[in-house]
């Protein structure tokens, strides 16, 4: 089982950040590597159990399953169903907890799957960088930070 | 139930952090309110189970049981056994996460309690305020 871990802290209330994040079909409004998205069979993008169906700007494309929402915890778990990395039993949570001394948030992104040994850490130094902290570094500089 | 959470972003490196926090009797070496604290019975102050006895600044003696203690989550709960303060059923769970992106730690204290009626908004502002705000401020300034 490899592991992934990323986690900052963004200058804005964990509510602002959740109305931006929360969208299962929002990726390609906040992340800078997803091109475009849809949702799969009529679904609303909070439905548990929905599909987003999207492409990387590399052309990459990726189902993901949600599996988790909560708004009382700004919580979001996800897996993934085909995707172009050799990897099975992905599933990611991405968390956000208010940090209450001041109009920021800790943000936590999180992924546990299985793959060859000699894939491993190019998947977690890609997906930690390439995908949890391209986000973060995306969601600082919306929110105003460095 | 009342609870009462306040968490924080310390510009410190986590195992700095938990070097200090996972001492269950070192708090009268950092926080303001703690004058003296012994662990009874001569356990020792990461025995799960184990007791501090302790007074405040005030003369006030309580006694706190450590409940959990986890070095690879860096978090710990404990509950508080006597207190003249009326906190009933206190529980409460100190835990540290690290910021990746920076040498920097997250650092959430949080506390249950119930309280006689009247007394909730006084004694959440005093765990809120005297107990975990004030440790925030003095783990800032011991470890700068």
């Amino acid at each position: 089982m490899a592991s992934v871990f990323t986690s900052t802290v963004i200058p804005a209330p964990a509510s602002e950040v959740w109305d931006r994040i929360r969208g299962f079909n929002d990726l390609p409004r906040w992340h800078p590597i997803v091109a475009h998205s849809r949702i799969l069979d009529d679904k609303a993008a909070d439905q548990v159990g929905c599909v987003r169906d999207f492409t990387l700007q590399n052309g990459d494309r990726i189902l993901e399953q949600l599996v988790g929402l909560s708004d009382y915890d700004f919580t979001c778990t996800y897996t993934i169903l085909e995707s172009p990395m050799p990897l099975t039993g992905y599933v990611a949570t991405l968390r956000l907890t208010p940090v209450t001394d001041g109009d920021r948030c800790f943000a936590e992104w999180t992924a546990d799957f299985d793959c060859d040994e000699a894939e491993e850490e190019g998947l977690v130094t890609g997906i930690g960088n390439d995908v949890f902290q391209a986000g973060f570094d995306a969601l600082k500089r919306h929110f105003g930070g460095a | 139930m009342i609870r009462v959470v306040n968490s924080t972003i310390l510009e410190a490196p986590i195992d700095r952090v938990w070097e200090v926090l996972r001492d269950f009797n070192g708090h009268d070496r950092w926080h303001p309110a703690v004058a003296d604290s012994v662990v009874e019975g001569g356990k020792v102050t990461d025995q799960v189970g184990c007791v501090r006895a302790f007074h405040l600044a005030d003369g006030a003696f309580l006694r706190e049981q450590l409940l959990t203690l986890s070095d690879i989550d860096t978090r710990f709960s404990y509950c508080l056994l006597d207190t003249p303060v009326p906190l009933l059923n206190y529980v409460a769970h100190v835990r540290l996460v690290p910021v990746t992106d920076g040498d920097r730690c997250f650092w959430e204290w949080s506390a249950r309690f119930m309280t006689p009626p009247g007394q909730g908004a006084a004694l959440a502002a005093l765990v809120g305020d005297d107990i975990q705000k004030a440790g925030f401020d003095a783990i800032r300034k011991e470890l700068s």
